[in-house]
């Protein structure tokens, strides 16, 4: 052994120029690592605002941009002290999110995406300030709800903004306004000059060439000859201020040759002399005026309508109303004919409490291909209701789908397709005009009338309101079952509860904190959560009816209908300004776009927010440490020697402070580590039965198990003597393995402080088929899932986080990682059936039992 | 006086602060009034009592702590509670000498702020008429 070691100090002593002292870079990775848990925290501490339950303003917003930047800056200076600047390449990405956070916080809109057309497939909420609203929304309902939308696809802000930049539209516009504000000129001459403007100007080549790529695409497999398509206005802010409604143009009917100048009659009518007056009274900054547009494909509806899922002026009455008649829609809306009225009672099963059925002479219908004009109904059909009465019931079930899924009530806008299908076209937020809305005030006599059945436990992870009932989670039911509109109550706030984020109206768990995964999705949601309630699941009963005021830290018995109408009034915090603005600026902060180290695209320029920099910064540091001890000599006030261990495990071991007692010359007993981490991890791995020493059935099996014990040293050089390496001191423990092919990453430090706590532990490789390696990494994700890590998966990366547990819980999680590790190590090969995943999880939950129990 | 509800005034020039504050408390059973400028709450201090004033210390083109100043001389039984984005030692010292009940750095929950409003009002019940 000492042999080895000579030889490998030769080797590292060689090649290597009087370098820094291993302390001196040591100190600069552990102050990497530190940065990187300070970045990360402020990170989830911001996002954690979004919850409604915290009190922010600007200042606060424009404080913690500042010291985030302060803090990646200095984490990019320090890897380029560990590295000889070697990623100085870093500093530009930095600089150019910087300035992009500095124009969101001056309140500039930045379109998040480069792309000028998005399908509607690939619209995530997150997208709104790309797609605009109307674009955003029924996007969403189409992929979440599931319920039918048309077919289409959004024109960006981004297309808007080049459209703009090619004709220079920015100069002219701000002229003619400059007139009309200096009332030089009226404002309809204006509006007029613009419009001309903006039509006569070009669309870029590139933009017109997607614009008729995509929705040729689109209208290829359709059952029409030459479908044709519907172009309305998407503009920001569009849906969230009532007024604005109606004032853009909808081009109706248009075939795809017509597009691009369909796309610039919505874009003209932003400049409305309505819509221009309209901004200028609520002060409307310049940069604020930006228009994505949405191209659907035209539904030809037999019949058509809008559903309102309360009565407006009456909301105590219950009653949800629904006009329509046959035919488009647009007539309908715009009240230039007779409508069928239903009222409907909001309970299922919606009986109906009101019908009127009109004379219907006239609707509007699509002219083949083109056009569209108002036709005779057929005789037989003028008195007929426009509406079935199974029809009436599915629309009245959408229509409270849509208000659960939105937290608002709903104004809907629907078709009937020829094949009686129904189908949403557009589902906005209803404003309830009552005389004397709700009032915060009338709400204190509530708790005398609604049992309380828990108040004043556990912590908001997202404000709000919700009704529903109960569904407990317990070993024995299954996600897939879970009702819409029900509100879900776990023991753990479990990163896989988000799975059900489209169908909860809320969530109540005993343990759980806001920083988690399944608060941040619940806040993006805007789902009410009430975690670390404690005994939330056992004082709640399985299908029992209950109001969630997370607000208030209070569960009602029963349906509080005083708190869901006041809700409906309250102006949502996440509308707020402030909100907005720090959802923006977090926008440039807080998504990770890098993921697999081995990708090209793992470099210093695809860093596009403050996480895509501070994740590449670790990844980094972590390589640099590992191969400085390979290919460098370290310091003599560090201690290194190889692990004596039963098992093939070729380790390194690196103590940095108090991680190995006593000499350690021939090597290190497994009984001198002093580190726990390090402890618990080589406890996990060495239990009786986990590290398999059976050899592999598969063919390559000999070259499979030669690598696992990796070659011997001797006339080797340091490439070949594999990447086991550990960096420990008596809390800490960073761990490069790899084992056969796999390739296991754990950095983990456990101490009393429980703020300080971490374990990072990531996974990939494999040499069998792809569908093995799927169940692999699917058994990981369930296991450590089960076992409280967040978990990202990326192919067969499996990325695991888990912070902020006490010590004894931490080590726990330690000993089940020894597990996976030394369980995991030919697993792919073994993954021969998907019954496997489950024996294996039974398998690792029983051990983990027994250690417990020991 | 003239009702037993508690009355609370909130002075920030940021509107979001009085805007979520507001509801929030009013949903507490609290009467609550909000201002954006030292102008208007003064003129609103001069016309009435309240037993609580929640402000902000720093704002534009006026100073909170000469505001909390005044409500304190007119009535020294009115409970001032401070709320600040820039805490400092200093500052937060010179409140206390200046009779605050007490001092909350921003940003704040809405649970922490009705925590403390709750403890000014059981402070003033509590305290002979």
């Amino acid at each position: 052994m000492r042999n080895l070691l000579h030889q490998i100090r030769q080797i590292l002593y060689r090649n290597k120029k009087e370098s820094v002292p291993f302390k001196i870079l040591f100190a600069d990775f552990k102050k990497s690592l530190e940065l990187n848990n300070q970045i990360l925290d402020l990170i989830a501490e911001a996002n954690d605002k979004l919850s409604g339950d915290y009190i922010f303003d600007k200042q606060y917003i424009q404080t913690t941009c500042q010291t985030l930047t302060g803090l990646v800056r200095e984490l990019i200076v320090t890897i380029n002290h560990l590295t000889q600047q070697k990623y100085s390449g870093l500093y530009k990405s930095f600089h150019l999110i910087e300035e992009e956070i500095d124009a969101i916080l001056q309140g500039q809109v930045l379109y998040p995406v480069l792309e000028y057309i998005l399908p509607y497939s690939s619209i995530t909420r997150g997208l709104v300030d790309a797609v605009g609203g109307k674009n955003a929304r029924i996007a969403e309902i189409g992929h979440l709800l599931d319920l039918r939308v048309p077919e289409g696809f959004a024109i960006t802000t981004a297309a808007f903004s080049a459209f703009w930049r090619q004709n220079n539209l920015e100069e002219t516009v701000s002229s003619i306004s400059e007139q009309w504000q200096q009332k030089t000129i009226a404002v309809e001459e204006a509006a007029r000059k613009i419009q001309q403007a903006i039509m006569k100007a070009t669309l870029p080549a590139k933009l017109e060439q997607a614009i008729l790529e995509t929705a040729s695409r689109m209208t290829k497999g359709q059952q029409k000859a030459a479908p044709c398509f519907a172009v309305r206005s998407s503009a920001l802010g569009e849906d969230d201020i009532a007024s604005f409604a109606g004032q853009y143009r909808t081009c109706l009917n248009i075939p795809l040759a017509e597009l691009p100048q369909a796309y610039k009659e919505v874009v003209a009518s932003l400049y409305s002399p309505e819509a221009m007056e309209y901004r200028l009274l609520k002060d409307f900054r310049h940069n604020e005026i930006m228009m994505a547009v949405a191209c659907q494909l035209m539904i030809p509806a037999k019949a058509s309508g809008v559903m309102y899922t309360y009565d407006p002026l009456r909301p105590e009455t219950e009653t949800m109303l629904i006009n329509s008649a046959w035919g488009l829609g647009e007539p309908i809306v715009s009240g230039e004919v007779p409508t069928d009225h239903f009222s409907l009672d909001r309970q299922s099963p919606h009986e109906i409490k009101e019908m009127q059925v009109v004379r219907k002479e006239h609707s509007m219908m699509l002219y083949g291909c083109g056009g569209i004009g108002i036709e005779s109904v057929r005789e037989e059909q003028r008195t007929e209701s426009s509406l079935k009465n199974c029809q009436l019931q599915d629309l009245a079930a959408i229509g409270l789908q849509l208000e659960k899924y939105f937290r608002k009530p709903q104004d809907v806008e629907f078709a009937i397709d020829l094949e009686d299908r129904l189908i949403v076209l557009q589902s906005r937020q209803l404003n309830l005009q009552q005389e004397r809305p709700p009032r915060a005030c009338d709400l204190t006599g509530i708790d005398g009338k609604y049992p309380i059945l828990m108040r004043g436990k556990g912590i908001a992870a997202m404000e709000g309101i919700a009704s529903g009932p109960v569904w407990i989670l317990s070993p024995e039911s299954d996600l897939k079952d879970f009702p819409m509109g029900a509100i879900l109550v776990a023991r753990y706030a479990s990163p896989q509860l988000a799975r059900v984020i489209h169908k909860a109206s809320g969530f109540i768990t005993d343990v759980g904190s806001t920083t988690g995964h399944l608060a941040t999705v619940a806040r993006e949601f805007r789902v009410p959560a009430l975690f670390n309630t404690e005994k939330g699941s056992n004082l709640l009963t399985h299908g029992q009816e209950i109001t969630l005021d997370t607000e208030c830290l209070t569960v009602y018995a029963g349906v509080v209908q005083e708190l869901q109408h006041y809700s409906f009034h309250e102006e949502p915090v996440e509308e707020m300004y402030e909100y907005r603005l720090l959802r923006r600026v977090l926008k440039k902060i807080e998504p990770l776009n890098l993921f697999d180290p081995n990708e090209e695209s793992f470099s210093p320029q695809a860093c596009r927010t403050y996480h895509d920099l501070t994740r590449f910064v670790h990844e980094k540091a972590v390589e640099t440490i590992i191969d400085l001890n390979f290919y460098h000599a370290h310091h003599r006030d560090t201690q290194a020697g190889q692990l004596l261990w039963d098992y093939p495990l070729d380790l390194i071991l690196i103590d940095v402070g108090g991680g190995i007692k006593g000499e350690h010359e021939k090597g290190i007993q497994p009984e001198q580590i002093r580190s726990a981490p390090m402890q618990m991890l080589l406890h996990g791995m060495s239990y009786p039965g986990i590290w398999d020493m059976s050899p592999m059935k598969v063919d390559f099996g000999s070259f499979m198990s030669s690598l696992t014990r990796t070659a011997p040293t001797r006339n080797t050089s340091p490439e070949d003597v594999g990447r086991n390496l550990a960096v420990v001191s008596a809390e800490y423990t960073n761990i490069n393995f790899r084992l056969g092919y796999h390739y296991t990453v754990i950095d983990a430090y456990i101490s009393d402080n429980i703020l300080d706590n971490h374990i990072y532990f990531r996974f990939s490789g494999g040499v069998t088929d792809t569908t093995r390696r799927s169940r692999r990494t699917r058994l990981l994700n369930v296991i450590l899932s089960h076992y409280d890590f967040l978990c990202e998966l990326h192919g067969d990366i499996v990325i695991a986080r888990l912070k902020r547990m006490d010590k004894e819980s931490m080590l726990n999680r330690l000993f089940l990682l020894g597990l996976l590790v030394g369980f995991t190590r030919q697993l792919d090969v073994k993954m021969v059936s998907e019954a496997k995943i489950d024996d294996y999880f039974e398998e690792i939950k029983t051990i983990m039992e027994d250690n417990n129990a020991n | 006086m003239p009702t037993e509800q508690t009355s609370i005034l909130i002075l920030d020039d940021e509107p979001i602060v009085s805007k979520r504050l507001k509801p929030s408390l009013e949903k507490k059973g609290y009467e609550v009034e909000t201002f954006t400028t030292s102008a208007d709450a003064l003129a609103r201090i001069n016309e009435r009592q309240f037993n609580i004033v929640v402000t902000d210390l720093k704002m534009e083109g006026m100073d909170g702590m000469q505001f909390l100043s005044e409500v304190k001389k007119k009535y020294p039984a009115t409970e001032v509670i401070v709320i600040t984005g820039f805490a400092t030692m200093a500052t937060a010292k010179e409140s206390f000498n200046k009779g605050v009940f007490d001092f909350l750095a921003k940003p704040f929950k809405l649970g922490e702020i009705a925590e403390v409003i709750s403890k000014a009002e059981t402070k003033i019940k509590n305290s002979p008429k």
